[in-house]
């Protein structure tokens, strides 16, 4: 019984348990049910994700990418003289950005980060905070700009020693530095850190000198991933100027002396309204130094304080006439502007005259002291008269008279012809900006009556440009062939390499062979004999015409006054123009302002191109080259034997002499 | 023959158990996953901030050479001496919690104070309570027997996970932990009692609670309160797009960017900085990205043959506390699963919840696989099939 009754119980509790388990396994599976049907439901969840919404989906995932693509600065190219002196160079420059995003994310880098910015760069701490806390999710906040490397390595080594600094890094720049200030200012042109040139060689070759900027970026490619590339920048061409800085600053030199000297003259203000010369290669129309008064540094093109007080230039900015008084001092008076050209214009006259075979150069002119053309009683420079002139003796005494009658016997068409040919009227192609259209500005075959031809035959009554004048000067000069005056004889690449050699173009020929050697006799002259005479520099023959022209309004108070000339006289190389607009004398009416400093100019230049002295220098004409080269300065390097010589005399330089290096024992 | 045969197959199960090889294998694929899964989701982050692209790669790495020595000792020690501690592990279980306010041994991190810092490793304390809530709860159960039916006994079973699950969220701010807490518990118990009634009752009334939340989140009320705010949020998440459901949303993205072969292992662009948690709650969507839903479906698909090996042995293990436990267990992977995979795909609003396995978390990882563990020691004693 005890056995049955165990044995019943533990039947029972089996039982019991088997019930237990039923339940449990048939709850066990609902369970497994529900958890089936939540699976379920979370895969068709997936299913429609990524079918439906992926196109739409992964468009949003690309457009949220950033490609992080940074523009890596290309190099602008530098600007050189012709001998490669440096004129106008780009240089790298860093600037400093925030970004309080990264900073604030690293928790406890703020203050480090802070504390370096403002010891390694002078900052101001409160800013920076200010910034901060307006703008924590900011992440270009640039605090500084153009630093050097010098300084940004002070900043950096900081940062490898503090692993606490976060969310600061640097941006480079090119920044334009043009080592030697106001020399050529004109003709360099400035450019701002947007590489775009204003002015000068920096706007006419502004896409030479501009390279392509390079670029780091991410793109998605065919399978939708995120690839990382860089382009590299390419630098930009590097200009070969005509120029000669040397020959520019001596240039520049005696333009910025006479206008000192005659600063509140007579007038108060500047020595002269406007002071232009050109140098010029007359066998290439390469210009070897182009400069006017007054000029600008190009480092700080908008300083105006050299020439203004602060309060007048408030007065500007709030009248509104800043700028224009910026772009008045930053156009290149010597291809912009123009004006009536004077006597220098019966140089083209004569020269037309030859050519024409209207003048033969045998006739004689007889001034009274005036003419009359059309009822019109024109002066002549000289009121008493110069009584009967030769054709040289017109050019050398720059007879008005003389001219008038020239005029008369060549005619208004050929005057006009000839107009055309010496390329009056019409633009030179200088390879600078800011050259004006003055077909309108000379008279045509409608407008030119016997008063206008008159007029021209002595440079009044129409406008010419700088450029014009000495272009077409140094065409009757050197046997007749016009060249297009250039600026840039080579363009470079970035490693140095030529990419361009720009040649010197003959336009056309304006005057023959002869009638070129004849000009050159008489120009001569006028240097020699006439009303040039004070343009001479010590030890040399040089020719050229003078010019004095009345300004509008005709009241005999402006002038402008010129030179036009060449040196050396009977082998010419060089032309050289200078001009004075309005020169701060009483009495303006006076070439010698003019040329003073084309004497002064001439007597360094000539020395420094080597060009053989041709006339004996009295005791007096030493002592001045002296006072002006020191002593020796006037030796040159014999082409071709290599030694010192003496630039007048051609004999061999003392070779004991303490300046020479050469075979001096120390 | 017969006879012969199933003699030598009780020889073999004598020695070995009726070890499951099946479940530790699906864990070791899983957990390997996991760790591959880790790396291509945080190497972009970890490069950035730390410099080393394998930074959380290493520290999951070791927690899970940890797990898995857990795990071993777990399987030698004889499950049932748990069920004699019962009382002091469910003291356990709701004690461990306070814990993190203790200074010096809390840790805050992105405003929440849910771990204490062991100086080696940082633990949460709700997975402790996970573990300790499932012994205590299958302990109880098993004790009670048929007294389990009785108020008494309901009481005395539900009364400290609930305790558990209300100091969580009242400590720790953990919403999803009591409700795994709670979810774990309720699971069990559906599973001891022979009746649907009540827990179909229960079912249903917490699904008008939650649609009355919803109804009132969207009746646009001004209580701003963070819960409604999310609720509202993953309703709308275009509206939310730059902060409550930006998480979502980049989420989103992720997974329909993926498509259905995803864009390749290690070629996720929304873990560059986009997905917030990448590691961590939202690695699914990651997955989602790289393998696209074939790569999801199988992952689903492994939780579910995870999930089906415990409830054989559940259904297979005559003792009742060991039967709990795995069930235990199942529940709480169960339950971590869906709601993971629910938020990434916004099928539930966004809360904090990490996918077993498979998300970085040191003590995470830990505790699964002392779970494991405890299964397969249950599994060894199974009765023969």
């Amino acid at each position: 019984m005890a056995t049955g009754r165990t044995r019943s119980n533990r039947r029972n509790q089996r039982a019991r348990k088997r019930r237990a388990d039923r339940h449990k396994n048939k709850k066990l599976g609902v369970m497994w049910i529900l958890i089936l049907l939540a699976f379920t439901g979370l895969s068709v969840r997936l299913v429609m994700l990524t079918t439906e919404e992926h196109d739409e989906y992964l468009k949003k995932v690309l457009s949220q990418q950033k490609y992080d693509s940074k523009t890596l600065p290309f190099k602008r190219g530098m600007i050189t003289d012709r001998n490669g002196t440096i004129l106008a160079v780009s240089e790298k420059v860093y600037n400093v950005v925030l970004d309080c995003k990264v900073m604030l994310a690293n928790e406890g880098s703020t203050q480090p980060t802070v504390n370096a910015l403002v010891e390694c760069f002078g900052l101001d701490r409160a800013t920076i905070m200010d910034y901060i806390e307006a703008k924590p999710n900011s992440q270009y906040y640039v605090l500084k700009k153009h630093l050097t490397y010098e300084e940004v390595q002070v900043f950096e080594t900081m940062e490898s020693m503090n692993e606490n600094i976060h969310g600061v890094w640097f941006e480079d720049e090119y920044i334009r530095n043009y080592p030697s200030g106001t020399l050529a200012c004109d003709v360099i042109g400035f450019t701002g850190t947007d590489n775009n040139g204003t002015f000068g060689l920096e706007e006419y070759y502004n896409d030479e000198l501009n390279g392509t900027n390079g670029r780091e970026y991410g793109y998605v490619n065919d399978d939708s991933n995120i690839e990382r590339t860089t382009v590299a920048a390419v630098d930009g061409y590097t200009l070969q100027s005509t120029i000669d800085a040397n020959i520019q600053s001596i240039v520049e030199k005696y333009i910025v002396q006479f206008n000192e000297e005659h600063k509140d003259y007579y007038r108060e203000g500047l020595g002269s309204t406007n002071t232009g010369c050109i140098v010029m290669d007359i066998h290439s129309g390469e210009i070897l130094a182009m400069a006017s008064y007054p000029n600008y540094d190009l480092n700080h093109p908008k300083d105006l304080t050299a020439y203004y007080t602060q309060e007048e230039i408030n007065t500007m900015i709030e009248e509104e006439t800043y700028y224009e008084t910026l772009n008045q001092l930053w156009r290149n008076f010597c291809i912009s502007d123009t004006y009536e050209p004077g006597s220098t214009a019966k140089a083209i006259t004569l020269a037309t005259g030859l050519e024409t075979g209207r003048i033969q150069g045998n006739e004689s002119y007889e001034c009274p002291g005036y003419h009359t053309v059309a009822d019109t009683t024109m002066r002549c420079n000289l009121r008493r008269g110069h009584g009967i002139l030769d054709v040289s003796g017109s050019l050398e005494q720059s007879c008005n008279v003389a001219f008038m009658k020239m005029a008369e016997s060549i005619g208004e068409s050929n005057i006009l012809e000839f107009e055309n040919i010496f390329n009056l009227g019409l633009k030179t192609n200088i390879d600078l900006v800011g050259e004006p259209r003055t077909d309108a500005l000379i008279y045509n075959e409608e407008s030119m009556r016997s008063v206008e031809l008159a007029t021209t035959s002595f440079g009044q009554g129409f406008n010419v440009t700088m450029i014009q004048m000495i272009s077409a000067y140094s065409s009757i000069i050197n046997g007749g062939y016009y060249y297009e005056p250039h600026m840039v004889n080579k363009i470079l690449n970035s490693s140095g390499d030529t990419i361009e050699n720009i040649e010197p173009r003959v336009l056309k020929q304006t005057v023959s062979a002869t009638t070129s050697q004849q000009m050159l006799e008489y120009l001569n002259a006028v240097v020699a004999e006439g009303t040039g005479r004070t343009a001479r520099p010590a030890g040399y023959a040089i020719g050229g015409k003078t010019g004095t022209a009345e300004k509008v309004p005709r009241d005999k108070t402006n002038y402008v006054v010129s030179f036009l000339g060449h040196a050396p006289a009977n082998d010419p190389q060089i032309a050289i123009y200078v001009v004075i607009d309005e020169p701060n004398e009483e009495e303006q009416d006076h070439a010698y302002y003019a040329t003073g400093i084309v004497r002064n100019i001439l007597t360094e230049v000539l020395p420094y191109l080597h060009i053989t002295k041709t006339e004996d220098m009295t005791v007096a004409e030493q002592q001045e080259v002296e006072n002006v080269l020191g002593p020796g300065a006037y030796y040159v390097v014999d082409s071709e034997t290599g030694e010192l010589v003496d630039a007048v005399t051609g004999e061999e330089a003392e070779k004991t002499d303490s300046y020479l290096g050469e075979g001096t024992a120390q | 023959m017969k006879e012969q045969h199933n003699r030598r197959r009780n020889a073999y199960k004598a020695a070995n158990g009726h070890f499951d090889f099946v479940l530790l294998i699906v864990v070791l694929f899983l957990v390997a996953f996991g760790l591959l899964m880790i790396y291509s989701a945080s190497s972009y982050k970890a490069g950035l901030d730390y410099g080393d692209p394998a930074y959380f790669l290493k520290k999951q790495l070791l927690s899970t050479l940890i797990g898995f020595g857990a795990l071993i000792v777990t399987v030698r020690i004889p499950y049932r001496l748990w069920k004699e501690l019962d009382l002091w592990i469910g003291l356990v279980g709701i004690l461990v919690i306070p814990l993190v306010k203790i200074p010096g041994l809390g840790v805050t991190a992105n405003g929440a104070t849910r771990w204490i810092d062991l100086n080696i490793v940082t633990v949460q304390p709700a997975e402790i309570t996970k573990l300790c809530m499932i012994i205590y709860l299958a302990a109880v159960i098993a004790k009670l027997g048929k007294n389990i039916r009785t108020r008494k006994g309901l009481m005395i079973a539900l009364i400290p996970p609930t305790i558990a699950a209300i100091l969580i969220y009242a400590i720790t701010k953990n919403l999803s932990s009591a409700v795994i807490v709670m979810g774990i518990a309720v699971a069990m118990l559906f599973v001891a009692l022979p009746n649907y009634k009540v827990f179909v009752v229960s079912g249903i009334a917490v699904i008008a609670v939650v649609v009355g939340v919803v109804l009132y989140a969207v009746s646009g009320s001004d209580v701003e309160s963070f819960r409604l705010l999310r609720v509202q949020a993953w309703l709308h998440p275009e509206d939310f797009s730059t902060d409550k459901a930006f998480q979502t949303l980049q989420s989103l993205y992720a997974i329909g960017s993926g498509g259905i072969w995803g864009k390749g292992l290690g070629q996720s662009m929304q873990k560059m900085g986009f997905l917030p948690e990448a590691q961590n709650d939202m690695i699914f969507s990651i997955l989602c990205e790289e393998l696209g839903l074939f790569g999801a479906i199988t992952v689903i698909f492994l939780f579910a043959i995870l999930i089906w090996s415990c409830m054989v042995i559940a259904n297979n293990t005559e003792d009742m506390f060991g039967a709990l436990l795995v069930v235990g267990v199942m529940a709480h992977f169960a339950i971590q699963v869906i709601l993971n995979i629910g938020v990434v795909t916004n099928t539930i609003p966004n809360t904090g919840i990490t996918l077993p396995f498979i998300s970085y978390g040191g003590s995470s990882i830990v505790f699964l696989l002392i779970e494991i563990g405890l299964v397969l020691n249950v599994s060894r004693g199974m009765r023969e099939q």
